[in-house]
């Protein structure tokens, strides 16, 4: 079986034309995946994704506290949502927050992956230390910014220069700083592990031929690295987007989406009506709006960025 | 000395990490309470106070057929799995809860079996307890509770040696606390630690001011339904020394950064950054376990001060009544429970709850105060609630549960200044009270 299906698969040599045409005798032994390939795959999304997502469409419509049976009241909690100012502020918060994110880890990972793409081993152990909050919870996280971000025994109190009187947490600007300052600190060595991948997957012989037209350092990062990156910069990007709006740990330990509601994302926003007000209903309208904007931005940022058709960089190169 | 300070937080702030990755694995394995094992399944919010619970489990099962597993659920997340789990078959047979509002929804919903039947088989289930708190868990003339843990006034704390120094007495009054919030400003230090950040201890400040101002009849008015309490003159009064006290300084100016969850407003009154604390007689405890010569030496006790010309009487008490113990109608085994719940009024369990600092409501735990270790302390607040003529239940608590995310907000806005009081009140007059 094993064999089988490795002889299938496309031979992968230098030749051009062989690239994409399996041998033609393997094909008559295995066929294409056909539909029972996919069963498993749709059978598991279908009941733990679509129905749930039904269910919670349905749910938008009904009044639920968890306890008694739910009512259907029409679209009672939608109206009630559209003048809501605090889930039209949540909307604001979780595009700024994905903003601040991408804004802020881009350019950091990007320097540091080309930095740890580098073959020395002085980089190869720090990529290792660097890579230390990846391996940690966003709970745990969120828990260790909290207590460091202490106003009296924390970090701004032995730098009141910086922090001032250390209220961070009770002033809605340096609440979504630290709020985007933990997501970078924790995220950031995961983008740089993608950069680091694509930038060893870089050429060298661009280099040299640049080297030998004479370009320095700068220029070879400008003008080679930066547009080879162009595709792991859309994946990483990508990621960052569907993070961003899908954050919620981060909130619920270190601001509760306070103070009062300056950081109540759309995420901990629902949580909040769904488990601390046990509204379920208007929970799941917050959540179908969730969904709803996080597949428009994503199509968008596909279409945007080609990466439905997405090439190979590496054109004039073989 | 600086650097000895902070270290053990450091120490502390890793042992919490461990600690929640630790229980957050526990809860997945020991949550699940099957239909009918043959056992009771008893739910009890998870922290300090579970050794007692397992002591007496375990006591109860040397002689039961029927066997008791005690399951317990991390603090801060009880009331959300509680609720989400009751009305389903992994609910609980017995369960911890707060009495009043908090258990409301869940009478309503037809869960709860009144105990009418095992006090008329027993009548020692009502009669062993004080009936001021027993009556907490009374909903619509039945009663749904039996107390299971202490009794939690809210007492103003002190830093003794931190009072000393700037010449201040502990405060009889409002006046004096307003002067005492001056001298201590002057000395440099945060006269009010306060773990702004929980939200539940600027609660506190609340619930105590409307109480000497208007007295306890105004928030029954307003939890009752009557919304327009909050715009009375008295309500408006109790707002504006709210926003006095604020605006004096009294908390500095990072309270809302601060917690107390964390240990940071403790370690404030413990390192002496901080003159008072307003908080529940848990504090005590919770001193002792974090600074141990403090608690021992300098950490000082009163009760919060009185208003002048305010219409609350100065001995009524605000915070937790108690904690209870409710019962499923579901459950399969009534007598086994019965005879659980009777465990609560026993010698054993008074001793037990006294030993780690819980001042249990039973009528027998007089007779045993003076032999604990802290016994000053324990008969101060015995006879604080004994002789309160009321007992203010906490507001998040009295509320309906679903009432008290938007509470919070109000709270927290109002006191750092986003809220007005105009604004103040239309938020608590927008909470539900069903």
């Amino acid at each position: 079986m094993t064999t089988q299906i490795t002889s299938a698969r496309p031979a992968a040599g230098p030749r051009k034309g062989s690239r994409r045409r399996p041998p033609a005798s393997s094909a008559t032994t295995v066929g294409r995946p056909g539909f029972a390939w996919a069963l498993p795959a749709a059978v598991f999304f279908t009941l733990f994704a679509i129905v749930p997502l039904i269910m919670v469409a349905v749910l938008s419509f009904m009044s639920w506290d968890g306890l008694s049976s739910p009512e259907f009241v029409g679209t009672d909690n939608w109206s009630r949502l559209m003048d809501d100012p605090v889930m039209l502020n949540s909307i604001w918060l979780t595009l700024l927050l994905t903003v601040l994110g991408v804004v802020l880890q881009t350019p950091l990972s990007i320097l540091l992956g080309v930095w740890a793409a580098g073959h020395q081993r002085n980089r190869a152990v720090l990529s290792v230390i660097y890579f230390i909050p990846l391996l940690l919870s966003a709970t745990a996280v969120s828990v260790l910014w909290r207590a460091l971000l202490d106003p009296n025994f924390g970090i701004p109190a032995e730098a009141a220069w910086l922090f001032g009187d250390g209220n961070l947490f009770g002033e809605q600007a340096t609440a979504i700083g630290v709020l985007a300052f933990v997501s970078t600190w924790q995220f950031t060595p995961f983008h740089t592990l993608i950069y680091q991948g694509a930038a060893r997957a870089v050429p060298q012989v661009l280099y040299q031929a640049a080297e030998i037209d004479g370009a320095g350092r700068y220029r070879q990062f400008f003008h080679i690295t930066l547009p080879q990156l162009r595709n792991a910069m859309i994946t990483s990007m990508i990621l960052m987007i569907v993070g961003g709006l899908t954050t919620f740990e981060t909130v619920l330990i270190l601001t509760q989406g306070g103070p009062g509601t300056d950081t109540t994302i759309s995420a901990y926003y629902m949580y909040d009506k769904a488990f601390k007000s046990f509204d379920y209903g208007t929970g799941s309208a917050i959540a179908l709006v969730l969904v709803v904007a996080a597949t428009v931005i994503s199509l968008i940022v596909v279409r945007v960025s080609g990466y439905d058709k997405m090439r190979s960089s590496m054109e004039g190169v073989s | 000395m600086k650097i000895r300070a902070r270290l053990p937080r450091l120490v502390a702030g890793g042992a919490t990490l461990t600690l929640a990755l630790t229980l957050s694995a526990c809860g997945g394995g020991d949550g699940g309470a099957s239909a009918d094992d043959g056992k009771i399944h008893v739910l009890v919010y998870g922290d300090a106070a579970n050794k007692v619970e397992k002591k007496l489990v375990d006591t109860f099962n040397k002689t039961s057929d029927v066997k008791v597993v005690l399951d317990t659920i991390p603090g801060a997340d009880y009331q959300k799995k509680l609720q989400t789990i009751i009305s389903t078959p992994q609910a609980p047979d017995v369960f911890f809860n707060w009495g009043g509002g908090s258990i409301k929804p869940f009478v309503k919903a037809d869960l709860l079996m009144p105990l009418d039947d095992f006090i008329k088989k027993n009548p020692d289930l009502e009669d062993k307890f004080l009936p001021s708190v027993f009556n907490n868990a009374v909903v619509d003339g039945k009663p749904y509770g039996i107390p299971m843990r202490g009794t939690q006034p809210v007492l103003l704390f002190h830093n003794k040696k931190v009072l000393d120094k700037a010449g201040v007495t502990p405060p009889k009054t409002w006046d004096e606390l307003l002067d005492a919030v001056g001298k201590l400003k002057d000395e440099g230090v945060t006269p009010i630690a306060l773990g702004g950040g929980d939200i539940w201890p600027t609660q506190m400040w609340f619930q105590y001011l409307f109480d000497r101002v208007a007295g306890p009849g105004l928030f029954e008015k307003a939890v009752g339904g009557d919304k327009s309490a909050w715009e009375s003159a008295d309500s408006k009064k109790a707002l504006s020394m709210i926003r006095e006290l604020v605006d004096a300084g009294a908390f500095g100016k990072n309270y809302d950064s601060v917690k107390y969850t964390n240990g940071g407003s403790v370690q404030l009154v413990s390192s002496g950054k901080a003159g008072f604390e307003l908080m529940g007689s848990w504090y005590y405890s919770q001193q002792l376990t974090d600074h141990e010569a403090f608690a021992e030496k300098d950490l000082g006790y009163t009760a919060f001060p009185t208003v002048e010309g305010g219409k609350g009487d100065p001995a009524n008490v605000a915070g937790n009544t108690n904690n209870y113990y409710s019962v499923m109608k579901k459950t399969k085994h009534p007598e086994a429970v019965a005879e659980f719940l009777e465990l609560m009024y026993s010698d054993d369990f008074v001793k037990a709850q006294l030993d780690i600092g819980n001042l249990p409501t039973t009528t027998n735990t007089d007779e045993f105060i003076e032999t604990t270790g802290n016994a000053e302390y324990s008969r101060f607040q015995y006879d604080m609630v004994a002789d309160a003529p009321s007992f203010q239940l906490s507001w998040d608590q009295a509320y309906p549960q679903k009432a008290s995310s938007d509470m919070h907000k109000a709270i927290q806005q109002f006191f750092n200044g986003q809220l007005d009081t105009d604004g103040f009140i239309k938020a608590m007059q927008a909470l539900p009270t069903e």
